[in-house]
């Protein structure tokens, strides 16, 4: 049964059965779940983490509802992976229209959703504490950055629930995507969430930005730091270039969508335009999800290695690079339109010569290892598991820069498997190898390495499994975006090994899941503040990390400060008088700006008038309550009568 | 380790009869050349690469012996990172020249009036339509004849297409508002598929045709016929 025909007020209504098997599972399963928090008395625990502006804080949230979207989108995957297991399958709703809505929520969630944040989660908890700062330069903002993700997020998430997904792809090329093409809510969805969430990941760069290079602990020089802020910064630029791009092209979109404006149709438009603003932001974005890849991993492999980073310089000048070459490649993405032979070989060449960055950190990672002594244990895995994998990811990028070839692999599944392989590669696996990393610093507890060890194993093979077919059924003629395929197409066996892959990845999941409920399930005692015998300042504080964790500075002067400290048996000299620290006070105020957004955006989506000047509105009043009242006045006032004395 | 090893093999051992690893024309060649020479090149990265990692794992994991040894603070080492600056270059420039070569090649449309079969392609939403110079149109079939030029004109009626048939040439977008220009010659006799490559709505997945190419003869009977 595919839909099922509902008569309300005289009104029918005809809803496909995946949505009302939702709306079940929603109302079977959230009141247990309310009911829980309230029996286990866990709402104040709850109310504060959602006013609280601290960053170890606003990081957990990041990473728990990038790990929630993840797995929506994951189970989307599985969705796809049934209905493609077979030729011409028609697997319960998911053919035509359905598949279109399936596919595109699984690539806008994962991009926007689950891997944006998720590293923005894990800056947030690491680099402060890395870098000796009590906290981000701007709190107030962090947390408004974070409500802005998950509000982008729920708008989006809500789409399938009114039956109304985005339906064009996470793309989303004109003119398929504009009103003539496609009428109705569901791709307004796509432009409101991308816009609400995309503000708060420029504010989180910002934040970044200003926080690492203002706010390192005395001797701290920028050539001192550990990796990931250091690719955390060069991330934050390139968010700072990339972001404002998309916000434009979804304001043209929109302006297309709503008010018949031609930007990307008629005599003055074309749809190319969009194609080009998409991918001047969609490249930076692949950089800005790897660069803080490669940093958690420059840090893990340095660690579990017992050595520092080889070829320290290369490495961050390397970093560089990327993320100024990968500003100047988006038209690889482009090679079919017909921009001419020059065009395409210029973009063919400056994809080509991001592989020697690249390949040099590879080759540093490899020589960290060296002489080393190599730890086996969970976030290492992961780490172990991102070089070949990445590498094997990076050298399909490189087949698809060669411009003419790319002709024959663009928009097939060739590029699917290359892109799975350099994303996940790299910032799934970073990723997971952070959040093992960084769980104690988070939580205090440990979470077991034998499980973790489990879950590596089996994403791991799975991963492969899904993915390296994919290849070879993208240069046997498979387009990407297609619901149903043929027996003479000859792709039946790898789209089956596909689909067991991908179940092997979800299964590996439930051991993630089954390792948090165990460290949790009872109160065991506190890791202490450095359980992987660290060399970097984050091991220096108590787990979990403090609201003030520097309150006496420390004192820098190498990289690596710590182990130094462990190795000489020295104690790190510290700074008596401390710099002024960022002020975090609750606050409630990001919460009703989210809400504000999320009716103005409602307003949009559905074309209601009177919500959107509502909307709006309040949006405005916010920012003008805000501008005149500051609720960190009186801790302002406090500290300054403070300093008199 | 072994996986990837297992999986190259595979690769291989299939790519014989993958569509665009088999192609019927010079176009369709020279992509399936890069497409090898890609492959070959990348795969010298994937060796040394792999060499080094299962060396280094395997040697320097942490054993009873080394448990408590504390390695060498290592700084770096110029030589070794020249070395593997200057290896990727070189590498890729033996990809990057081919590439120029190719990719102009594949643009570049020449201006024969005597010989060239014109195809008028038209994408819409969701089906293709082929017009001859003569008028004739057809829907699912698309009729060539072997060893001579063919130009397409691709243009669309509606959204954004792709104009691909694997084994013949790689894809063009046929893009509204825009004529688009690809030029094969077909050198095989055969039935080939033909496809669109760019995603275009609910039935994107339907949106197919075969190519047939016949012989030069069979070619004009069938034009100047009224059989589809």
């Amino acid at each position: 049964m595919n839909v099922m025909e509902i008569n309300i007020f005289g009104e029918l209504l005809i809803i496909p059965t995946d949505v009302i098997a939702a709306w079940v599972l929603m109302i079977i399963g959230v009141p247990p779940v309310l009911y829980w928090i309230t029996k286990k008395r866990h709402w104040p625990l709850i109310w504060d983490y959602a006013t609280s502006t601290n960053h170890r804080k606003v990081g957990t949230l990041y990473i728990f509802f990038s790990v929630l979207f993840f797995f929506r989108a994951g189970i989307d995957a599985l969705l796809i992976r049934l209905q493609l297991a077979t030729p011409e399958n028609q697997f319960w709703v998911f053919q035509g229209e359905k598949y279109n809505e399936i596919f595109t929520t699984h690539g806008t969630m994962m991009i926007f959703f689950v891997a944006t944040p998720l590293l923005i989660g894990l800056m947030n908890v690491a680099v402060p504490l890395q870098i000796g700062a009590n906290d981000l330069a701007f709190p107030f903002l962090n947390l408004i950055g974070l409500y802005l993700f998950v509000t982008g997020g729920t708008i989006f998430f809500l789409a399938f629930f009114f039956n109304a997904a985005p339906n064009v792809g996470w793309t989303a090329y004109t003119p398929l995507s504009t009103e003539d093409f496609t009428s109705g809510p569901n791709n307004n969805y796509y432009i409101m969430g991308l816009q609400v969430s995309g503000l708060g990941t420029i504010f989180a760069a910002i934040n970044m930005i200003v926080t690492i290079l203002r706010l390192r602990a005395p001797g701290l020089k920028l050539t001192r730091m550990p990796l990931f802020p250091w690719a955390t910064l060069f991330t934050s630029f390139l968010i700072l270039v990339a972001f404002p791009v998309l916000a434009i092209a979804l304001l043209l979109l929109q302006f297309d969508r709503f008010y018949g404006a031609t930007f990307f149709l008629g005599p003055q438009g074309h749809p190319v335009y969009w194609q080009h603003l998409f991918w001047i932001f969609g490249h930076p974005e692949v950089y800005i999800l790897a660069l803080p890849a490669f940093g958690i991993f420059s840090d893990i492999i340095s660690n579990f290695s017992r050595k520092n980073v080889f070829g320290y310089t290369s490495m961050v000048l390397s970093l560089a690079l990327i993320g100024l070459l990968g500003l100047m490649v988006w038209a690889h993405h482009m090679f079919t339109v017909g921009l001419g032979p020059f065009a395409n070989t210029f973009f063919a060449i400056t994809t080509m010569m991001i592989a020697v960055p690249t390949g040099i950190k590879i080759f540093n990672w490899l020589f960290t290892m060296r002489r080393g002594v190599i730890r086996m244990q969970t976030p290492m895995m992961f780490a172990l598991g991102f070089i070949p994998t990445f590498v094997m990811g990076g050298v399909t990028g490189v087949m698809l820069a060669s411009a003419a070839a790319d002709m024959q692999y663009h928009d097939t599944y060739f590029v699917v498997a290359h892109f799975h392989y350099v994303i996940i590669g790299s910032t799934i696996f970073g990723a997971f190898a952070g959040i093992y990393y960084w769980y104690p610093k988070i939580t205090g507890k440990m979470l077991n390495d034998k499980l973790g060890k489990w879950h590596f194993w089996l994403f791991l093979i799975g991963f492969h499994l899904t993915f390296f077919p994919q290849h070879l059924a993208g240069l046997n003629g498979m387009p990407r975006r297609v619901y149903d395929y043929t027996w003479e197409d000859g792709v039946f066996v790898y789209n089956f090994i596909s689909t067991i892959g991908a179940f092997l990845m979800g299964g590996s999941m439930l051991f993630l899941i089954w390792n948090i409920y165990r460290a949790h399930r009872k109160k065991e005692e506190n890791v202490g503040g450095d359980p992987w015998d660290g060399r970097t300042l984050e091991w220096t504080v108590p787990s979990p990390s403090p609201e003030h964790p520097f309150e006496k500075m420390p004192i820098i002067d190498r990289r690596d400060m710590l182990w130094w400290a462990k190795t000489q048996d020295k104690p790190i000299p510290v700074e008596e008088h401390p710099r002024a620290i960022p002020i975090s006070t609750p606050t409630v105020q990001p919460m009703l700006i989210a809400a504000a957004l999320f009716i103005l955006s409602f307003g949009f989506i559905y074309h209601w008038i009177w919500v959107q000047v509502v909307g709006g509105i309040l949006v405005l009043v916010f920012f003008v309550n805000r501008a005149f009242k500051d609720e960190r006045i009186p801790a302002y006032e406090k500290e300054e009568s403070e300093d008199e004395y | 380790m072994k996986k990837l090893l297992m999986l190259t093999f595979l690769f291989l051992l299939s790519g014989c009869n993958l569509r665009t690893l088999d192609p019927v024309s010079e176009t369709a060649s020279d992509q399936a050349f890069l497409i090898k020479l890609g492959f070959w090149i990348m795969m010298v990265v994937v060796g040394v690469v792999t060499i080094l990692f299962v060396a280094f794992t395997l040697k320097y994991r942490e054993t009873d012996k080394n448990r408590y040894d504390i390695p060498k603070h290592e700084e770096g080492n110029r030589t070794l990172e020249i070395i593997w600056t200057v290896l990727p270059i070189i590498l890729l420039v033996c990809l990057a020249i081919p590439t120029v070569i190719i990719t102009y090649q594949a643009s570049n449309i020449s201006a024969n009036p005597e010989e060239t079969v014109h195809v008028n392609v038209t994408g819409e939403q969701f089906k293709w339509t082929f017009e001859y110079e003569n008028g004739k149109k057809t829907h699912e079939k698309l009729v060539l004849p072997v060893n001579r030029d063919v130009i397409f004109h691709l243009k669309s009626k509606d959204v954004i297409h792709s104009f691909w048939v694997p084994r013949l040439a790689g894809k063009k977008d046929v893009i509204p508002g825009t004529v688009n220009k690809l030029e094969v010659v077909p050198n095989k006799t055969g039935t080939y598929q033909g496809k669109c490559a760019e995603f275009c709505g609910i039935l994107h997945a339907d949106m197919r045709f075969t190519t047939e190419v016949v012989s030069q003869q069979d070619f004009e009977e069938w034009l100047s016929s009224k059989k589809k």
